[in-house]
């Protein structure tokens, strides 16, 4: 088996499984029944914030490898401006909290956690009788991926575990190098600012909280998977704080703009 | 600050100034540039793609910081670092790797760092370096004499370049390759992933048929074979016998068979972190080509120079005709497009690498590639067919061999490529070509491989090519033995010249290159079985994964590739050689050599150390602790400071008083 396929089969097991899960345990099966009884109304009626979505991720998935060469060429080369503002915090966070049982923890949270954190609430929102929740997820998704993207264009920056490999390690892929195929799928390294991971997880998070009436149990599982993927990115040695709290912006950001753009159902 | 508050105050005190007539004092103090402090970029390769090279890039920035130099790290892609440092010349200090892969004649400094290239962008001259009396006087001499006299004027040009520092040499890294042994074997353990090496490599099993089939005469080859009986064949050969493995061995040869399992099988397969063997062929391209094997193994030169030996290669043979010729005569050989490879070609060959426009440009394109090389030849005249006459310019045997190891192109093709390189129509620089700047997509060459396809970023195949004189020569060679009979002399082999292990080679059918994420994937896709070998510099953090793979195994050889920080000399205060002396006493090349390398490096000073026979005793650094010419300010990796500003003080640079470096007329 390649490993690319080994990589993606054991994810979708692992993220599937827990999906299955945290459905019966958080949506209820009344929901579910509902939800799979209204599947084709539901989805249609968030067909319009849907396309969106598969539009900016068809674009990134055609134009990413263009959208780097002009980032190659005509970026602002950040590294160091980051390296500068920030110094050596990333290596004191590895040098000061580095532990086998971390980096697993850490390792599977950055992979297997993330996933899920970014499926279970499309599934849980569209289980709810009214979609402007589901519908506000999605744009919010889309307005991540669009502004990133943009963002990852302006600005051509390294990584601190390509940086200063001297202080900081790179634990995911030094540990499962088999992760790298997934990633090389999906990322280039020059994509770090900003955190992506972060940007969704934390919208994902903040979502998590003004909807904790609706799921009163996803609120407190969602915020901590949300700052675990959070410190994660610098864990790993992925991620700059700096590409973190841009992240956590960037979040924020597409949540009110999400908000603005999807009334409330009356 | 004492300036600032002083400036401020002839400001402040302006009109009084103005109206005491004191104009030109006021005028003489706010017209100076004041001075900040100094910040230097060093660009390095990011560790994904280079593990060693952005190691002494911190080292440096660490210890610049500490005498009050400000460091700027920049990481860049190899091909955009290239494009920075080897075209545009926009830099101030990098980090990269001597374009030689194997060990090299002294000639090679003389296309690095002759001041006749400054204006060149490429692989000639990048620091923009002029030393007219010095090195370019020892840079010609040591190309028009030989012996002694020529080992003196090698000697004094390392002494002279270790003085100037244009660059400062950090170390020769052992080339370092994880390798798994059961689908190919015999890597070499001098280059395993040069073109000889590549091309010496047997498939797991059936070495004992490689060679009988290149062997020159039947007879030997079967004798060769004896030894390899003992190994147990994994092909389906059950057969024991001498010479019915080796007849077995031909037929059975996947390579001739279109068996899609038997292709796999004979599929070798290579792992890198750098993707531009899958972006572009372009042999001639600087941004593209690190030491171009696989390009080397797309286009044939006349010589190939392999584990120090010069064998003549798409040249037969070649002999020196009065005091300037040299008269090389050529193998039988066909172009990729089935096109025959002609003298017309070579002697295009080197006309259009000395000026890629062909005459058609303002003033000459040069090649940015192969520029020193092509430059000890005057002209090249095609005499015949199969026979090429270069008239070099007065240069000793070592030089007119190195004149020897040029791709060779097809001239139908690249004829084609003289014109003005464009965008969508529109010339965006008067002073490039297209050849110079094309992808050179679905190459055609003449070597060993030929293209097949590529999907940039990730990965491209290559084929064994069955029609090079390694495989045509040698198949013949075996049919036609019985009339020839046991002696075949010199001049009537085809393959004269040509080593036992590359006839009939290479011994994969197919060559598949992937690029993966950092040295630690590449290794683990070896360990994996899902590669036989890594291409790209492994680091200090994959070296150790090979021993914990079962399968994979460490193969090392002797590179000429020295890691070196190369500065602008162009820009203040690079361009002072004081100055570029005490950078050099900043880097402490063997805590290096243990921490970025490992230990699988040796510390050096001269970019001849891969030569021993080239150094003189007083730049060598065995049975030395510090570098000869400028040695560590400071104990093993830690930096005295103080020193080093003392140094610094002493050249005349001068300190603000929180122990910044003043850059003067910044």
């Amino acid at each position: 088996m390649s490993p690319l396929l080994a990589v993606v089969s054991s994810l979708a097991l692992w993220v599937g499984s827990a999906l299955l899960v945290a459905s019966v345990a958080i949506i209820r099966p009344r929901r579910l029944y509902a939800l799979w009884d209204d599947l084709r109304d539901r989805l249609w009626e968030i067909r319009k914030p849907l396309a969106a979505l598969v539009v900016v991720l068809i674009a990134s998935a055609i134009g990413r490898s263009s959208l780097q060469t002009v980032s190659e060429l005509f970026g602002l080369q950040l590294t160091w401006a980051i390296h500068a503002l920030e110094g050596d915090f990333v290596a004191w966070v590895q040098g000061t909290f580095a532990s086998p049982q971390l980096t697993m923890y850490f390792s599977s949270v950055y992979v297997y956690g993330y996933v899920f954190l970014l499926a279970f609430p499309f599934l849980a929102y569209l289980a709810l009788p009214r979609t402007t929740a589901v519908k506000r997820l999605v744009v919010a998704y889309a307005l991540n991926y669009a502004i990133g993207l943009t963002l990852y264009t302006v600005v051509f920056a390294y990584g601190p575990r390509n940086v200063m490999p001297d202080m900081v390690t790179s634990l995911l892929f030094t540990h499962n190098p088999e992760f790298m195929t997934l990633t090389g799928e999906v990322n280039e390294p020059t994509n770090v600012f900003p955190s992506l991971h972060t940007s969704l997880s934390v919208t994902v998070g903040t979502f998590a909280v003004l909807t904790r009436r609706e799921y009163p149990l996803w609120t407190p599982i969602a915020v901590w998977l949300a700052t675990s993927v959070m410190i994660a990115t610098m864990y790993l040695g992925i991620h700059w704080l700096t590409d973190v709290i841009a992240g956590t912006a960037l979040a924020l950001g597409a949540v009110y703009l999400s908000c603005r753009l999807v009334d409330e159902e009356v | 600050m004492t300036r600032q508050v002083s400036r401020r105050g002839a400001l402040a005190g302006g009109f009084a100034a103005l109206s005491a007539g004191c104009l030109g004092q006021t005028r003489n103090i706010a017209g100076r540039d004041r001075s900040s402090q100094l910040t230097l970029e060093i660009n390095a390769p990011p560790a994904d793609r280079d593990p060693n090279a952005i190691r002494i890039a911190r080292h440096l920035a660490e210890n610049l910081e500490a005498v009050g130099i400000e460091p700027r790290v920049n990481t860049l892609g190899h091909t955009d670092l290239r494009r920075k440092v080897l075209i545009n010349h926009n830099f101030d200090v990098y980090v990269g790797q001597f374009r030689e892969a194997q060990p090299f004649d002294p000639d090679a400094m003389y296309g690095y760092t002759h001041s006749q290239f400054v204006a060149e962008s490429g692989w000639q001259n990048p620091f923009g370096f002029t030393d007219i009396n010095g090195t370019d006087e020892l840079l010609a001499t040591q190309r028009r004499t030989d012996g002694s006299e020529r080992s003196e004027a090698v000697a004094n040009l390392q002494r002279t370049l270790g003085q100037l520092q244009p660059f400062t040499v950090v170390a020769f890294p052992d080339p370092l390759t994880a390798v798994r042994e059961d689908r190919f074997e015999s890597w070499t353990n001098r280059q395993p992933l040069s073109v000889g090496g590549l091309l010496g490599v047997e498939r797991a099993g059936t070495s004992g048929g490689g060679v009988s089939r290149g062997g020159a005469e039947g007879g030997s080859g079967t004798a060769d074979s004896e030894t390899d009986g003992d190994n147990e064949t994994v092909d389906d050969n059950e057969t024991d016998g001498d010479n019915e493995t080796a007849g077995e061995l031909i037929d059975d040869n996947p390579l001739t068979d279109g068996d899609g399992g038997a292709d796999d099988a004979a599929t070798l397969r290579l792992v890198t972190t750098g993707e531009r063997i899958t972006q572009n062929w372009n042999p001639i391209a600087a941004e593209y080509r690190r030491h171009g094997t696989f390009t080397s193994l797309l286009y044939d030169r006349l010589a190939l120079a392999e584990g120090g030996e010069v064998i003549p290669w798409l040249a037969a043979d070649w002999e020196r005709v009065g005091d300037s010729g040299i008269e090389v005569s050529l193998r039988e050989t066909d172009w990729h497009d089935g096109e025959p490879v002609t003298a017309e070609d070579v002697a295009f060959t080197y006309e259009f690498l000395r000026d890629t426009s062909m005459g058609n440009a303002e003033s000459p394109v040069p090649t940015p590639t192969f520029r020193g090389r092509v430059s000890a030849v005057e002209r090249a005249t095609a005499v015949d067919d199969a026979t090429v006459r270069l008239t070099l310019d007065n240069v000793n045997d070592a030089v007119a061999l190195r004149a020897l190891q040029v791709p060779i192109l097809p001239r139908h093709v690249w004829e084609e490529r003289t014109g003005m390189a464009t965008i969508a129509g529109f010339e965006f620089d008067a002073e490039t070509t297209e050849a110079v700047v094309t992808n050179n997509e679905n190459p055609v060459g003449s070597g060993p491989i030929r293209f097949v396809e590529a999907a940039p970023g990730e990965s491209v195949t290559f084929e064994r090519n069955p029609d090079h004189f390694l495989v045509r020569a040698s198949a013949a060679d075996g049919s036609t033995g019985d009339t020839d009979g046991e002696s075949t002399g010199d001049t009537t082999d085809p393959l004269a010249g040509i080593p036992e292990r590359f006839r009939g080679k290479p011994a994969f059918a197919r060559l598949e290159i992937e690029v993966v994420g950092s040295d630690v994937a590449a290794v683990q896709t070896v360990g994996d079985g899902h590669a036989d070998a890594t291409v790209s510099n492994l680091g200090p953090d994959s070296v150790p994964r090979i021993g914990r793979e079962a399968d994979a195994r460490l193969v090392t050889g002797q590179s000429g590739g020295f890691y070196h920080v190369g500065y602008n000399t162009r820009r203040a205060p690079l361009s002072n050689p004081r100055f570029r002396a005490v950078l050099a006493s900043l880097i402490d090349k063997q805590a290096l050599v243990d921490t970025a390398f490992g230990g699988y490096a040796d510390a050096a000073a001269s970019p001849l150390a891969a030569t021993p026979e080239w150094v003189p005793s007083d730049l060598r650094w065995e049975d030395r602790d510090a570098d000869p010419v400028h040695p560590f300010v400071g104990e093993s990796g830690s930096l005295d400071a103080e020193t080093a500003r003392d140094r610094l003080r002493e050249a005349g640079y001068r300190f603000d008083e929180d122990g910044r470096l003043l850059a003067p007329g910044k």
